[in-house]
């Protein structure tokens, strides 16, 4: 098709854009995955000992011997929230000035733990962290170690390690592919209404369609080279497998090429300003796929209301079917139909782009 | 800039240019709906969305027990908020084919000896399988699935069950430590406030440089550039008037998030209101010589712009804004310094949450000054040497 060819020569002249849409996403992928993990440790907390007696001092020991927690050196004479107000420390634990006499005469003494819950999260964590240490403490002095009556062994399939890399690997690879073609190929959409060539294609001969479809298969094109270096990549330096029967994976991964270059030529060809279009794009490609597709965050968490949503969110079906390939080997079974809904949902968006192209041609 | 205001004739040549820029951007409406809407829609989906909760767990269940006891166990599981009932299955491989489908997200084996192991103070394994494809969910839903554990165990023992004791040589009358916990600034802990003021720094910065590169761009691809070159307003008076109608747009913008925070989420405002709008303001001009600086470094509005998504992504997510900085590895935690939405979440959370001010919070504000007059100079000399 001589409007694909027209395309391509109109993208790889433009090498440093090109260049960038490419290599971007590989550098993405390295830099975020090299950032994120997904264990908080090294939590700040100081401490105020009031006590001052060898039972306290054997206690603040318990918390420096632990990974999880980190203690910071606090001056006695300042308040302790202070270190909260001031980011210094996620908690302060204060220890009575009776505490060693207390214990010593065999009485329960309470310690007092504040925790910056600004953030609930991490302070869950911290409250958890230091319940375990107190709880160790307690269990190591009074010599006494009560065994589980039920113990779990609880075993962690496809990503035994946790390892941080093959969970945001594939996710970000997706996320790349949702978000670097359609915002070339809506750029490009937009740019033609936007310098009035698009009359040019509007007056010739040539059919909606034929024109669409170059567009489309263009940056599909450039999708599919840029999943190819990002798969590179996934395969050496993050050392992903395919597990399982790859076709499910080739199969959806064209489909969603094609489905993520036609949400950005519909995108430029509704929206004839290249701003809004990035605008569109980056709340469709970026946000959509990166909120509403379980990549980060599970599904079930979003609010029902919002969480229809997610059902018409392409990046979430693809998602899926790549852990499956990468990670979990399911095959065909577990993601026919996955695939079909990609294709069903590519199909809608060039539909839509088609309409949009269709209004504006001249007859005959 | 000062001699700049104080004589008249530049300074009506500059109203004129910021006329020229308004009159461009109202009738450009659709830029003006992009810039207010999404964001607002960002900041309210982000702020529900993002939570690192996990509840609605599918859990299957072998139970080879089959006692009074072990379906005790598979309620106490269950009856939490975050696993819920997948269904029975008669075997082990029957439950890991349900998992591997993806049918299911976790699953218990409870072994045949369970009840009578139980009875005779005798510790007994359940098998706990998790699908850690998303690792993330793993890693908390592994939490939940051991404090309900812990909580079923002293269960047992409060219900009669014997226990099992390990090792005597210590002082049985020993006191214990009771660790009270005590949470400030936010003691039901809502995980929607700690989210909703980090996408608020969040959305300043990443609108504001992409916006602002984009028409710092666009002028150039359309050729008008050189026009306004060959008047006699300075390149600097270029930028003020071009980022001027922008910077006001973002502060509206700006009002609008801080009332979705207050009217949406509900976060409160113990601190002052007026130094939040001051980080903003700040939040909001580094973020526009940000996407100057990306704007002036490329050659068209396409690498511009993806140049501008290429900076963001990273720049969010290893600023603290929605995870904690102690998630970074240890090397990359001093990079968050030098990130402007990590010191403009510190400055929100402080003065929204925490109440404190300027004597707590100056060397955040120090340092969005300094990285907003450093980008600020570096995108002007920038432009100049570009348009010489």
């Amino acid at each position: 098709m001589s409007q694909t060819r027209k395309e391509l020569i109109q993208i790889v002249r433009d090498w440093r854009t090109l260049t960038l849409a490419l290599v971007l996403p590989v550098i993405l992928l390295m830099l975020l995955s090299a950032g994120l993990t997904l264990r908080v440790d090294d939590l700040p907390i100081v401490v105020q000992d009031l006590s001052a007696s060898p039972a306290s001092r054997d206690f603040v020991d318990a918390f420096r011997a632990s990974l999880s927690l980190h203690v910071v050196a606090w001056p006695v004479d300042r308040p302790p929230d202070e270190a909260l107000t001031s980011g210094a420390a996620r908690a302060a634990l204060i220890i009575p000035a009776d505490f060693g006499r207390d214990l010593a005469r065999g009485v329960d003494t309470p310690v007092q733990l504040l925790v910056d819950a600004s953030d609930a999260n991490t302070a869950k964590l911290t409250a958890g962290y230091a319940a375990q240490i107190t709880r160790a403490y307690n269990e190591r002095a009074a010599g006494v170690r009560r065994v589980a009556l039920v113990q779990t062994a609880i075993r962690l399939w496809y990503n035994p390690g946790l390892s941080s890399k093959k969970f945001y690997g594939p996710g970000i690879f997706v996320l790349g592919l949702s978000m670097f073609p359609p915002l070339l190929a809506a750029l490009a959409m937009a740019r033609e209404s936007e310098q009035k060539t698009i009359l040019q294609v509007y007056v010739s001969s040539i059919s909606a369609h034929e024109f669409l479809l170059g567009k489309v298969a263009a940056f599909t094109a450039v999708a599919l080279a840029e999943c190819m270096l990002m798969l590179a990549v996934l395969f050496t330096y993050f050392d992903l497998r395919l597990a399982g029967d790859p076709t499910p994976f080739i199969v959806a991964t064209l489909l969603y090429a094609f489905c993520v270059a036609s949400f950005g030529t519909m995108v430029g060809a509704t929206v004839a300003s290249q701003v809004a279009a990035m605008q569109l794009v980056a709340l469709g490609g970026f946000l959509l796929v990166f909120l509403l597709s379980g990549l980060l965050f599970p599904i079930e968490n979003i609010p029902a209301g919002l969480r229809w949503i997610s059902n018409f969110v392409w990046g979430r079906y693809y998602i899926e079917i790549v852990r499956d390939a990468l990670l979990q080997g399911g095959g065909w079974p577990a993601v026919w139909l996955k695939v079909v809904i990609i294709a069903v949902i590519g199909a809608v968006f060039y539909a839509l782009a088609w309409r949009s192209m269709r209004r504006m041609q001249l007859r005959g | 800039m000062a001699s700049l205001w104080g004589r008249l004739p530049q300074l009506r040549r500059l109203r004129a240019l910021v006329v020229k820029e308004f009159n461009q951007i109202r009738r450009d409406r659709r830029l003006v709906i992009s810039l207010i809407a999404p964001p607002l829609l960002q900041l309210t989906l982000f702020g529900f969305a993002l939570s690192a909760t996990v509840t609605n767990l599918r859990l299957g269940v072998v139970d080879d027990s089959r006692t009074p006891v072990s379906r005790e166990l598979v309620a106490a599981l269950t009856e939490s908020r975050s696993f819920r009932l997948g269904g029975y299955y008669a075997t082990a491989d029957e439950l890991g084919t349900a998992i591997s489908q993806g049918k299911l997200d976790a699953g218990v084996v409870i072994p045949y000896e369970y009840a009578r192991d139980l009875w005779r103070g005798r510790p007994t394994t359940v098998q706990f399988l998790l699908n850690a494809v998303n690792a993330y969910t793993a890693t908390i839903a592994q939490g939940y699935a051991e404090a309900v554990m812990q909580r079923y165990n002293a269960d047992l023992l409060r219900a009669g069950f014997p226990g099992a004791v390990d090792g005597t040589a210590g002082q049985p009358d020993r006191g214990q430590v009771r660790l009270m916990p005590a949470f400030l600034f936010n003691p039901g802990l809502v995980d929607s406030w700690f989210i909703a003021t980090g996408i608020f720094g969040l959305l300043l910065i990443l609108n504001s440089s992409l916006i602002s590169s984009a028409a710092m761009v666009r002028e150039r691809e359309a050729g008008t550039i050189e026009q306004l070159l060959m008047s006699p307003a300075s390149t600097a008076e270029i930028i003020v008037a071009k980022i001027t109608p922008l910077f006001l747009l973002l502060c509206m913008m700006m009002l609008l998030a801080v009332a979705v925070l207050k009217l949406v989420f509900g976060v409160p405002f113990h601190g002052s209101l007026p130094f939040v709008l001051f980080g903003g303001v700040l939040c909001i001009l580094s973020g526009i010589s940000l996407g100057t600086v990306i704007a002036t470094l490329s050659r068209s509005a396409q690498q511009a712009q993806l140049t501008a998504f290429f900076v963001n992504p990273p720049m969010s997510s290893l600023s603290g804004a929605l995870n904690p900085v102690e998630a970074m590895p240890d090397w990359l935690q001093p990079l968050t310094m030098l990130n402007p939405i990590h010191h403009f979440a510190t400055i929100v959370r402080g003065a929204m949450l925490k109440g404190v001010g300027l004597a707590t919070l100056w060397p955040n504000v120090l340092a969005l000054l300094v990285f907003t007059l450093v980008l600020v100079s570096l995108s002007i000399w920038r432009f100049r040497k570009q348009l010489s």
